[in-house]
């Protein structure tokens, strides 16, 4: 332990202490930076309780609360004013304000000045968050942490740059511009973490190869179960054509673990074949199986559980209005399901194909 | 026949030719995951204590995930053990940036998807938004352990006489290789995931301000880098369980 202690690097985790005090009391004094009128409680004070019930027996509780304080952005800045704020036991679309705390609001300018609360300023934990899982990647791992935060910079670039280019043509080409986004976030993010040689291309080759066949064998299968089952109008936020836009998703969705798994069988090959420069290519496949199969189902489980988590809070509300399980699955569940599937089929593919590419073109590198 | 059931049945198939009996095991803890998800809503829907049930749910899905996914017993229940510790710091993380971030419940995208719908159901939102986010790191942290456990044996068989401090310094080797990966996974399941809510943020104009105080999205965020989070303590945490059983064994 005392050993471990030392190898700590303390230096780096002094900095990104410092750096996130800094931070964190900037974005605390952020408002400046908002378009939008900013409030900050000073006082609240519960004024009433209301009890109620809905046709499905659930009771809960809505409550007033008058909250005071002044406006400190804008050009109301130093105004003093006072809110009304409704919140419920539930909290589902509100939130109960205590002192100190920061909320968005609308300005009412007829008779004096009036404000409803719009919502709540998330901004600060939020970015806390993110500096802590960047400064734990730094901290535990280095260079290699600094490197995939660059990917993920990157990737994130490129992913706005797909959205703004979909806006720019209505939706019509979504799943044209996502596959090609698809395809240059495999190449740059194994550029990062490999590097440019031909294990790179292996692992590119493979998990575009899988990604691509996984999609296809999905729309045969839709095209003979005739999509029974998958509600595409229960796709929230859809402002385009869902299905399309659901495919799209699904590829992107999918890549990184396919990427995953691919990266992971085909580096422990390579270096096999460098160990061993003699090994028959049959036994480069059936190493590269056994890899496979231990992760694949683990791998499976990080998007199912990431894909199904999300749906939860909308799941709860459905069986609390009355439906049955049956219902509030296919609802709420179904596309996440499907999503999962179709991925867990590309992440297995992953396994035959990465071997079978690794020992065809791993040998070449020798001549 | 339902798609879903198609394509299941597809992928079971797949698993059973890739894997033999291991992805028949693996396919076999898919299918109680989902079994325990679902009962655990359902326990919730009846008034259960929320973050009590998704703990328990945590705890037995891992066990399902690792023990099922096949190597051998030693190994899997280092990995286990190491997996419930990460599990409970999460928690310790989770529940008071639940409360400060206040992302529970519904944003005012969901607006249309809620009509007709009771949104007073008498459950606490912020519970709810807490257990979701257990849930959803669990897959991360169960392969990320499995990951560095295994590893961590292959090292061990080949170098039968190494030292245990040695063997925590290649545990934290063997993290930073699937560090850069399992961070894809997070992250495009992040892209995959938000994609639709991203073009609606696109069409209605939404400021970067709005979107870094946007419910909906904060919400899918911190999920992700609660996962992630987790990823990174395990690999000091299972690299020190698996060295500290090692220097046990080797006195």
């Amino acid at each position: 332990m005392a050993k471990l202690l030392n190898k700590l690097p303390f230096k780096m985790i002094l900095a990104f202490l410092l750096g996130g005090i800094l931070l964190i009391t900037f974005a605390n004094h952020d408002d400046f930076l908002y378009q939008k009128p900013i409030f900050k409680v000073e006082t609240a004070k519960k004024i009433s309780t209301d009890k109620s019930t809905d046709s499905f027996q659930n009771t809960d509780y809505t409550y007033q609360q008058k909250l005071t304080g002044h406006i400190i952005n804008g050009q109301y800045k130093g105004k003093k004013i006072s809110i009304n704020n409704s919140y419920t036991m539930s909290r589902a679309m509100d939130h109960k304000y205590y002192p100190g705390q920061k909320a968005f609001i609308i300005l009412h300018k007829s008779g004096g000045l009036n404000a409803t609360i719009k919502d709540y300023k998330r901004d600060v934990p939020i970015i806390f968050l993110m500096y802590l899982a960047i400064a734990l990647l730094c901290i535990f791992l280095k260079f290699s942490g600094i490197t995939a935060v660059g990917s993920i910079i990157i990737n994130t670039i490129l992913f706005m740059l797909a959205i703004y280019l979909d806006g720019f043509n209505n939706g019509n080409n979504v799943l044209l511009i996502f596959s090609a986004l698809a395809a240059v976030f495999s190449a740059i993010t194994l550029l990062v973490i490999i590097g440019h040689n031909r294990q790179m291309y292996v692992t590119l080759a493979s998990t575009i190869i899988c990604t691509f066949i996984s999609i296809i064998l999905s729309l045969i299968v839709f095209k003979f179960t005739h999509e029974k089952g998958i509600f595409y109008e229960s796709m929230q936020y859809v402002t385009q054509p869902p299905r399309p836009l659901f495919l799209a998703s699904t590829i992107i969705g999918s890549l990184g673990a396919v990427m995953d798994e691919s990266t992971d069988i085909i580096s422990s090959l390579f270096a096999l074949k460098m160990e061993r420069p003699q090994i028959s290519k049959k036994q480069i496949f059936l190493s590269g199986r056994n890899i496979g199969k231990t992760i694949m189902g683990p791998l499976i489980n990080v998007l199912f559980f990431i894909f199904m988590g999300e749906t939860l809070s909308m799941t709860l509300l459905f069986l609390k209005n009355g439906n049955s399980w049956g219902y509030s699955f296919s609802m709420n569940m179904s596309l996440g399901m499907v999503q999962s599937l179709i991925s867990g089929i590309g992440i297995v593919l992953a396994i035959p194909v990465a071997s079978a590419l690794t020992s065809l073109f791993a040998k070449e590198s020798q001549k | 026949m339902s798609a879903i059931i198609v394509l299941g049945i597809v992928l079971f198939v797949l698993m059973l030719l890739v894997g033999g009996k291991q992805g028949l095991q693996s396919f076999l803890s898919l299918i109680l995951n989902f079994g325990f998800l679902f009962f655990s809503i359902v326990l919730i829907a009846f008034h259960f204590p929320p973050i009590i049930v998704t703990i328990i749910t945590g705890v037995i899905v891992l066990a399902l995930t690792i023990f099922l996914s096949g190597t051998d017993d030693n190994t899997s229940g280092l990995a286990f053990l190491s997996s419930i510790l990460v599990l409970f710091i999460l928690v310790l993380l989770i529940v008071p940036m639940e409360h400060w971030a206040q992302v529970q419940g519904f944003g005012l995208e969901d607006s249309d998807d809620l009509e007709g719908l009771s949104i007073l159901i008498g459950i606490n939102f912020v519970k709810i938004e807490i257990a979701t986010a257990i849930l959803s790191t669990l897959g991360a942290i169960a392969e990320a352990t499995m990951a560095i456990a295994s590893g961590l044996d292959e090292i061990k068989e080949q170098h039968s006489e190494i030292k245990p401090s040695r063997l925590l310094f290649d545990g934290i080797y063997v993290g930073k290789q699937i560090i850069g990966t399992t961070l894809n996974t997070l992250f495009f399941g992040l892209f995959g995931g938000s994609l639709s809510l991203f073009v609606w943020f696109h069409s209605l104009n939404y400021s970067f301000g709005d979107i870094l105080n946007d419910k909906v999205f904060d919400a899918q965020l911190i999920v992700i880098l609660f996962s992630l989070i987790g990823v990174i303590l395990t690999i000091p945490i299972t690299s020190l369980v698996i060295a500290e059983k090692w220097r046990k064994d080797n006195n």
